[in-house]
């Protein structure tokens, strides 16, 4: 025996009789699981949302009725607190904004946005050197700048193409009050004229994630108990936005005509420089609810054009069946028209152009005056200038959705809902409408969102009611695009009184 | 735990070694979380709602930064939640990356039981843990088996980034180099994106076309933002300049990950190789016991000890190779199959027999570039030089140029008196990676002389 292998006798001896090694966390090998390299481990996840759009809104300018303003969100769960954290866009992205204006379900225009990196200072990664009081300031050490473009489609191949802008500034990330005493400023500085169909307005950059529901009702689907809803999940995230207002009139194909569809595409560069598409969002909830998990990749790199390859999925949903089986609600017969109109073709008499080819867009009637006081449940409650005719930054498209799921629209009244009713942040009274972002030194915003229950009297919660069930549910999110698990919901049946959901 | 702090490096790289074979023998008493998620749950508040959204998440959104943290949360939900089929499957991924990047093969059987999970939960169109179990298939060298789960979540979701990604894995690991190419452009068609550039980029290197893989790796360096991204493909293009004996873009490369990662050990290797190659033996050899004092294998070992012996310390040397020595034979009485990396080294450092049993049962299972390379060597330092050639020929058959595989088929030609290709060889590898083991170029230089080339 060697010294050395006397040696590791006597250690092994020390190992086998400590016996805790292993425990200790010390890599242990089992046969045939300890195999070393010469093969490269490469990783199969790689979390890169930046090229996943969320959500999408489309809606006439409630203080400028003779414009419309679309809305673009990529990136969300962006924790503002616990450090300089920051976020950007990808700059090896295109961000596509799709109108179809005459609704055969091919875009018409397309707005471009692609974005370029800025560092000040090469020998630093800081994100700011010191305050930063305008978005021009040195102390901005990274940032971010965008060309924005338009292009005309004919059958789908460009025949016209503008720049309405270059080199617009990003608005920062909030990291903040000590860094960015004035973020409103730095807000205010990004939104910019650009000279588009006599008067547009652009703005990118970070802002509070105005998507709004309880993520948590996901769990119900499994038959787990109901302990705690009611809490926004995004809340005190924020979210990268990309905003544009137009007039609209830019956008419809005539006074006659005035409905338009709307949708977001990603395209990412390959390694061989050409571009691949890889998300797609219109509706929200429809990729995440309605499209089999399977299938949702191939939605995402597919155009509405096509989207005949998924109607069968709308007629016959899946998601109504399972709530029938776990919480024996009946669904409502198939085929399901209804939910073809509000996802696919548009509702007759509201947001349907005519020949319209099923596709899924958010399909938005220009021509229905914007509503001041508008309503969360949107048409639902009998207000035509929300969601499901285009999408408004308040309307509260998951309970409208699960609620045209289970048949609202044919009549079959029910009250679902996560308890989330409304942003957690104010919207802006002018473009762009965001709430401002999070800052970085107010970590107390995610605190606030948890801990509430349904039962324990949580805010949005009531109890009291003469309906005998209540159904927290949740349809999935679009700020999900990223998190869907698939369907939870809640059913809860009181043991005396059902309480219900209180509607404030 | 407590033995740590007193022991000198070797010990301790020996106590590891001896953790790793206790394991072997007691491979029951690892605390197996996997049947239900364990450690306690129940945190609330804010942690509670930061926790829930990782569990939330899309396994392919996961990312390999702050893993325990997404792994606790999963685990928080699925043990409130455990008929959730996708998270099972995102736990059982995250095991399998965590596995990757931290070198804790515990993790294997946990992702084992994770996606076995989720297929009894969703034994139909779970596309999701068809493509993890594909991956922990790889990552266990069983490839053909990885291929088989690839294709079949492939034929359940034709554009899962995971299963194309693992697809190209598992047919270069089989030596199908063409197909790999033909999957590698298809997956990067249809997912562009971290996973599916560094696997493109290797098969171009397998292919023969350095530059193809560089460019590609660029354009995968462009793309990262997240410091876990970047600092695997800064390694990668570490070890592809290194490979091309391009010492300082590697320094700078491997420089880049572990500023993103600081702890990240394929970069701390690198760069301790690389060091080593340049003549900065002091520094290399630093960086190298950092990784061995964490990752005791086969390949680490080797490459410390024969930094040493190229410093002349030629005992502390052999402490190394003994050590891989013990780890082999440890390795194979548990019935684990050593792999080419051992039988490489124990063809230089130690048991050419066990070395050419390692490269034969390996080039059995499958024939690539580097099953060819390690049987040539080992037939070779068992004497049988015609057959080694036909292999080391084999090696360079796709394109590759690999210093290591010239220097071995230089040899072998010398050996067989075929002075002008030996000369020819020996005189390539040379040329292309001059450091490609501090006591390889020692010898390919000597044997270049005993054949009257001067370099």
């Amino acid at each position: 025996m060697t010294a050395i292998t006397k040696s590791l006798a006597a250690l092994v001896s020390c190992a086998l009789a400590a016996g805790g090694l292993t425990a200790a966390g010390v890599a242990v090998l089992q046969p045939g699981t300890a195999q070393a390299s010469s093969h490269r481990e490469a990783p199969l996840i790689s979390g890169q949302p930046e090229y996943d759009a969320t959500d999408v809104y489309a809606f006439v300018s409630p203080d400028k009725p003779d414009t419309t303003t679309m809305v673009v969100n990529v990136l969300p769960f962006q924790d503002p607190a616990g450090g300089p954290n920051f976020y950007k866009f990808a700059h090896d992205a295109r961000y596509d904004l799709h109108v179809d204006n005459d609704g055969d379900g091919q875009g018409d225009l397309l707005f471009r946005w692609t974005f370029k990196d800025h560092l000040k200072n090469g020998d630093t990664f800081l994100y700011n050197t010191g305050p930063v009081n305008s978005i021009e300031d040195a102390t901005l050490n990274f940032t971010q700048t965008y060309d924005l473009e338009v292009i005309k489609l004919k059958h789908q191949k460009a025949v016209a193409r503008a720049k309405l802008g270059s080199d617009l500034p990003v608005a920062p990330s909030n990291v903040g009050k000590a860094s960015m005493p004035d973020y409103q400023k730095l807000r205010d500085q990004s939104v910019q004229k650009i000279g588009y169909s006599g008067g547009s307005t652009a703005f990118a950059g970070q802002a509070d994630d105005p998507f709004f529901l309880d993520l948590r009702v996901f769990d119900l689907l499994y038959g787990g108990d109901m302990s705690e809803v009611g809490n926004d999940t995004l809340k005190g995230y924020n979210v990268q936005s990309m905003a544009l207002q137009v007039p609209t009139s830019a956008l419809t194909e005539s006074k006659d005509q005035p409905v338009i569809g709307v949708w977001a595409t990603t395209h990412r560069q390959t390694a061989d420089g050409d571009w691949t598409q890889v998300s797609r969002l219109g509706s929200p909830l429809v990729n995440e609810v309605v499209i089999p998990r399977k299938d949702k990749d191939k939605f995402n790199a597919s155009s509405p054009w096509d989207d005949g390859q998924f109607l069968k999925f709308v007629q016959d949903p899946e998601l109504p069946k399972l709530v029938e089986q776990i919480y024996k609600i009946k669904a409502p017969d198939t085929p399901r028209d209804d939910l073809v109109q509000a996802f696919l073709t548009g509702v007759p008499k509201l947001n349907q152009p005519p020949n319209v080819r099923p596709a899924e867009e958010l399909r938005l009637n220009t021509s229905i005056e914007p509503n001041g006081s508008p309503k969360r449940l949107g048409v639902l409650d009998g207000d035509n200038a929300g969601f499901p005719n285009g999408r408004r930054l308040s309307d509260d498209v998951l309970d409208i959705a699960l609620q045209a799921m289970e048949g609202e629209l044919l009549g079959k009244k029910n009250d679902l809902g996560d308890a989330v009713d409304e942003n957690d942040q104010k919207f802006g009274g002018s473009f762009p409408y965001l709430a401002l972002p999070s800052s970085g030194s107010d970590a107390k915003a995610v605190s606030k969102s948890a801990g509430q229950s349904l039962l324990n009297g949580g805010s949005g919660v009531g109890s009291s009611s003469d309906d005998n069930m209540l159904l927290a549910g949740s349809a999935a999110a679009g700020g999900g695009a990223v998190l869907l698990l698939g369907l939870g919901f809640l059913w809860m049946r009181s043991r005396r009184r059902g309480p219900r959901v209180r509607r404030h | 735990m407590a033995l740590r702090p007193s022991l000198t490096p070797t010990a301790r790289t020996a106590a590891v070694v001896f953790a790793l074979a206790a394991g072997l023998t007691a491979a029951s008493i690892v605390i197996d979380a996997s049947d239900g998620p364990g450690g306690p749950g129940g945190s609330g508040g804010q942690d509670a709602a930061r926790a829930l959204h990782p569990a939330a998440a899309r396994y392919e959104q996961l990312s390999g930064d702050g893993l325990a943290r997404q792994i606790d949360a999963m685990q928080t939900h699925l043990r409130a939640e455990p008929k959730d089929a996708e998270s099972w499957a995102g736990l059982g991924s995250a095991y399998v990356e965590q596995a990757r990047t931290s070198g804790d093969p515990t993790r294997y059987p946990q992702a084992d039981k994770a996606f076995a999970r989720s297929l009894s939960l969703e034994p139909r169109d779970n596309d999701v843990a068809l493509a993890g179990r594909a991956s922990l298939a790889a990552a266990r060298h069983d490839f053909r088996g990885a291929l088989r789960d690839a294709d079949k979540a492939l034929k359940v979701n034709s554009y899962s980034q995971g299963a194309l990604a693992v697809r190209v894995d598992a047919l270069v690991e089989l030596g199908r180099y063409k197909d790999a190419y033909t999957a590698a452009e298809k997956a990067d068609s249809l997912r562009p994106g971290i996973p599916v550039f560094t696997r493109l980029a290797y098969v171009h290197e397998l292919r023969g076309d350095p530059a193809g893989a560089r460019r590609v790796l660029l354009r995968a360096q462009d793309s990262a933002t997240s410091p876990s991204d970047i600092a695997y493909v800064s390694t990668a293009l570490g070890q592809l300049a290194w490979s091309q004996g391009e010492y300082e873009a590697a320094r700078r490369a491997y420089g880049t990950a572990l500023r993103a990662v600081p702890d990240y050990l394929p970069a701390l290797e690198g760069r301790g190789r690389t060091s080593v190659a340049d003549g900065r033996q002091k520094a290399g050899i630093r960086d190298l016991e950092a990784v061995v004092r964490r990752y005791p294998l086969p390949a680490e070992l080797a490459a410390l000890g024969e930094a040493y012996e190229a410093r002349g310390d030629r005992s502390k040397a052999r402490g190394q190779y003994s050590v891989v020595d013990t780890w082999i034979a440890l390795a194979r009485a548990n019935g684990v199959a050593t792999d080419l990396d051992s039988a490489l080294v124990a063809a230089d450092h130690g048991d050419v027999k066990e070395a050419l049993k390692a490269a034969r049962a390996e080039w059995d299972r499958r024939h690539t570039v580097h099953t060819a390379d390690a049987l040539a060597w080992a037939l070779h330092r068992n004497g049988k030089d015609e057959d080694a050639l036909k292999y080391a020929k084999d090696a360079a058959e796709p394109g590759y140029r690999n210093a290591a595989f010239l220097y071995h088929r230089g040899v072998i030609e010398k050996s067989l008196g075929d002075d002008g290709p030996a000369r020819r060889h020996l005189k390539a590898a040379l040329d292309l990676n001059p450091g490609f083991s501090p006591t390889g170029a020692r010898a390919a230089k000597a044997a270049l002389k005993e054949l009257g080339a001067t370099r």
